[in-house]
């Protein structure tokens, strides 16, 4: 009798302390953490001046003065420097006609380089990674850009390898988005991301401007970074991945075809960026901050947006809102201390800094990395976090906010926490000290100030 | 040729009722310790006789109380152990595209095609032999812009063959499932050499209007096994979100691809590879689980790029002349041999029977220990399969298949048939065999299928799917108006 009471308290016991069990693993599990993660330098060859910017584009021979003009006015108000850098083959002036090597040789140099520095500074050997995933939006061999990687490190055969193609600007948040589910149904499991994007093989030689509008800000440059969700390396980590918000606002036909690669009237292709770009953006943007101010914002904060928005209600004022102005008057800076907003170009920083209400301090990183390393398509969101770690500004405890916008159109955005103090210089080592510049005008805005009054 | 001599029928008749009986006592081996101990139970029951059992549970002082709190920890146990499994994966149906008949490309206009486009008389040549042994019928298709004299590849083009293919598949797994767009979570587009942006993915969420928080990926560049790959993502996201359902699509598109050299090792892509597409419906809700065709048992995936020759083995490059096309190097057959032995070996464990592994491993100990010059056992994968999948890469890769797996003809016409009337579909051809299984009514509840596909890097992959239902032939779809004709004799050589 006992004996059978006994038995039955042991097993409910048990079961309820696995259930308990299970829910800690499962919570443990979940962790998504940056062990490290390494900026792309190119050498000092591929640096791109205003001056040979100028003459690759005169040597379009199809293009009229009116044309170089509009050019040249893009180059010089970009906010880019002259150190920013560029794929060999165009600049050594095979931008029409780049070999297929040409195209493979760019992606190689920026992954290798990045990976080899990975490995040795995070100590962690090639054949233990289980997880490996690339981005390069445009620009596709067979075999897979993984399984070049997986070639040259020699690593192991069951490796989950996944080649993400066409995904935009924001493929970086959709490449942690991949690895943070696989990390949900594996136990200790280290992923290695490399994020780049190809610009050989995708220089517009054409004369429609929506798309020459690509060769001007698009840069070399790219990124690999380690996740893993093995707690024991929790102590090594620089950040702890808190939410992921993805919005794909495809459905709208304008929205998708607002940044799309086609041919243009003479068959040449090129990558077209629509008047209804901005539109767009602020669509996508809306979309993702409704779903991400509930995930990041304390709930005081919260409180008080559903108060203003019962008193909006309430009062009926006189002017329209839009979602992005309510979302103005939401302070994020409330929930979150950084803000690594994609470089798509000056005025896409400015628009989204406003938008958030940020100051010059919260934006300095974005603008400087605008204009050391120009548009570096996905991976710029690790430039910025760079910049922000180079410069000592991330603290134990700190949000980082990292945001950026992708054709299709998308919107994706992650909240990382950092976990120590972060110190490293990384790729901005070397000229960290000369940021912020005293003014960020391009140094030939006299000898090509004609531009300005073109 | 000298015939062989008649096998020693006596002994190998009873060679092989003694492999059947060490199969049964293996594989049943619980069931045969359990009787023992039943008989043994129940002789000792009928000995006590009913009126001391009665006594014995009077004995035991239970009241309801004690009976129902048992029940409940039982239940509760139970409950626990069942929640706590991880979540099935079915596969709910597809769709696979059935190309139109204005894209046939027969023998006749391939290679008056290839002889206006190509001057150099050796290409046309080789192009020709190999078109004559290819294993391809006279009704595989290519599309429109590829029936050009040079064929057009343009962007537009391509997406429009992007267009013709996904959403003729998408539209008819809508129609078949009743799925709403806007009920899809998850989705998944693998398409390896057409890589537009924005991506396929984005295409099919704008034509669909597909929700905002839908999580999309989008592979490229990974090869005719990308399909299996887009599984377990799929797969894997499951996993991880309940009550949720995902749409996988596999295709190639073949407009941008056409190689206009004359590398031979880069010709065979053009002689093999046909317009395809599916579309998978994976769910992983349970009200599914009763209108499901099958569940996912396992995936298992095999990279062997860390081997420099098996990276090389399908390797896109420029010719001298600046042509870039996809050379296959002609190792292919017996890297592809290496891949699925690596790929076996995991596999193996996971679905053969006990018998099997037991007598592989046995063996491997003999070898290692006894005599390594004995043959390896070769494991009988058909005890463990109904249905093979194989991927119609080429005649070659198939007859390398059944020659590893010993298997017999009937395992791998699907493949074959596929690659007769369809062509080399690269990571869709796999959905094309399973649809030929189900018209020809093969297709059975408990069935388990194997799917293998082979791409490049190297990568072996394999999928493990049971029927959950048997499945009524399909009276649409890609077979449904040549199936009767099926299977056919495919000889070594066509005369051209």
């Amino acid at each position: 009798m006992d004996l059978l009471w006994t038995i039955s308290t042991t097993l409910l016991l048990c079961s309820l302390l696995s259930i308990l069990w299970k829910e800690f693993d499962r919570r443990r599990n979940r962790s998504c953490y940056l062990l490290d993660f390494v900026c792309y330098k190119p050498s000092d060859d591929r640096k791109l001046s205003s001056e040979l910017c100028s003459d690759i584009i005169v040597r379009n021979k199809r293009l009229s003065v009116p044309d170089y003009k509009f050019l040249l006015k893009v180059v010089v108000n970009s906010g880019i420097s002259e150190e920013t850098y560029g794929p060999r083959s165009i600049i050594e002036g095979r931008e029409e006609c780049p070999t297929h090597d040409d195209c493979v040789d760019e992606v190689d140099d920026c992954m290798y380089r990045t990976l080899d520095e990975l490995f040795l500074r995070t100590g962690i050997s090639p054949i233990d990674v289980d997880v490996l995933v690339v981005n390069v939006s445009m620009f596709a061999p067979s075999p897979s850009l993984t399984s070049r990687i997986v070639n040259r490190y020699r690593m192991r055969e069951d490796v989950k390898n996944f080649s993400l193609v066409g995904m935009g600007c924001s493929a970086s948040p959709i490449a942690i988005d991949l690895v943070n589910n696989i990390f949900e149904t594996r136990k200790r499991t280290l992923a290695v991301v490399v994020t780049s994007e190809s610009i050989a093989p995708n220089w517009y030689c054409g004369t429609d401007k929506s798309m020459m509008l690509g060769n001007c800000l698009f840069r070399s440059g790219g990124c690999s970074f380690m996740l893993t969700n093995d707690p024991s390396l929790k102590h090594r980590a620089k950040m702890n991945l808190k939410c992921l918000v993805r919005a794909h606002i495809g459905a709208n036909d304008d929205a998708y075809g607002c940044a799309i690669q086609k041919e243009d009237d003479e068959g040449r292709v090129g990558f077209h960026l629509s008047k209804s770009l901005p539109k767009a953006a602020v669509r996508a943007f809306a979309e993702n901050l409704q779903r991400l101010a509930p995930k990041v914002l304390p709930m005081g904060e919260l409180a008080l947006y559903v108060l203003r928005g019962f008193r909006h209600r309430l009062w009926r004022s006189k002017e329209a809102k839009t979602d992005a102005a309510t979302a103005a008057r939401v302070n994020f800076k409330s929930g979150v201390d950084h803000f690594c907003l994609h470089t798509g170009g000056a005025a896409v920083i400015d628009a989204v800094g406003r938008a958030l209400g940020l100051t010059n301090y919260d934006m300095e990183p974005a603008r400087m990395t605008l204009h050391r390393w120009g548009n570096t398509s996905a991976s710029s969101l690790w430039y910025v976090l760079g910049y922000m770690e180079a410069k000592k500004r991330l603290r134990r405890k700190d949000r980082v906010l990292m945001l950026s916008f992708g054709a299709g159109f998308k919107c994706n955005s992650c909240l990382w926490e950092v976990l120590r103090d972060l110190n490293d210089g990384g790729a901005w080592d070397d000229c960290i000290r000369a940021y912020p510049p005293q003014t960020l005008d391009n140094p030939f805005i006299e000898k090509f100030g004609w531009v300005k009054e073109a | 040729m000298p015939r062989a001599p008649l096998p020693e029928f006596s002994s190998s008749l009873r060679l092989k009722y003694v492999k059947l009986g060490y199969q049964h006592l293996v594989d049943n081996f619980v069931t045969f310790l359990s009787i023992p101990v039943m008989v043994a139970v129940g002789l000792e029951l009928v000995r006590r006789g009913p009126q001391e059992i009665v006594g014995l549970w009077r004995a035991l002082e239970l009241d309801v109380i004690h009976i129902l709190c048992s029940v409940f920890v039982i239940v509760f146990v139970a409950t626990v152990y069942f929640m706590s499994r991880p979540r099935p994966v079915y596969l709910v149906e597809y769709a696979c595209f059935k190309p139109p008949s204005n894209c046939r490309v027969p023998f006749s206009t391939f290679m008056e095609h290839t002889r206006l486009i190509n001057s150099d008389e050796k290409s046309v040549q080789f192009q020709m032999r190999i078109l004559e042994r290819s294993g391809l019928g006279e009704e595989t298709c290519l599309p429109p812009a590829n029936h050009y004299i040079p064929p057009h590849p343009t962007m537009e083009a391509s997406r429009a063959e992007a267009q013709l293919v996904i959403f003729s598949a998408i539209d008819d797994l809508i129609r078949k499932t009743g799925l709403k767009p806007k009920d899809i979570d998850i989705l998944v587009v693998n398409c390896s050499l057409f890589s537009p942006t924005p991506s396929l993915s984005a295409m099919i969420i704008n034509k669909y209007k597909l929700r905002s928080n839908i999580r999309s990926f989008n592979l490229s560049g990974m090869g005719c096994s990308a399909g299996l790959i887009s599984i377990d993502l799929a797969r894997d996201l499951l996993q991880v979100h309940p009550g949720s359902n995902a749409l996988v699509i596999s295709t190639e598109i073949i407009t941008p691809n056409f190689y206009a050299g004359n590398q031979r090792a880069m010709l065979l892509p053009n002689c093999l590879f046909r317009m395809g597409a599916a579309a998978i419906l994976l769910s992983n809700r349970r009200r599914d689980a009763g209108r499901a065709k099958y569940r996912l048992v396992h995936v298992v995936r095999t990279h062997k790029g860390a081997d420099d020759r098996a990276y090389r083995c399908v390797y896109e490059e420029e010719d001298a002349e600046g042509h870039t096309g996809i050379s296959l190097s002609k190792d292919l057959m017996a890297i592809a041999g290496e891949a699925l032995k690596s790929n076996i070996t995991t596999i193996g464990p996971l679905v053969l029977p006990m018998s099997e592994q037991l007598l592989f491993f046995l063996t491997l100990v003999a070898r290692k220990l006894i005599n390594p010059k004995r043959k390896p056992y070769i494991p009988d994968f058909k005890k463990a399969f109904e249905h093979f999948c194989i991927h119609a890469g080429g005649r070659a890769v198939i007859d390398e298949l059944q020659k590893n797996l010993e298997l017999s003809a009937e395992h791998v016409e699907a493949s074959r048939m596929t690659l007769h009337r369809f062509g080399n579909t690269s990571s869709s051809s796999l959905w094309y065999e399973l649809n030929y299984i189900e018209s020809k009514g093969r297709m059975r509840r408990g069935d388990r299928v194997w799917q293998i596909g082979f791409g490049s890097g190297f990568k072996c992959n394999s999928a493990v799917w049971k029927c959950m239902r048997t499945v009524k032939t399909p009276i649409d779809g890609p077979w449904s108006e040549c199936i009767h004709r099926y299977p056919v004799h495919i000889p070594e050589v066509v005369k051209l």
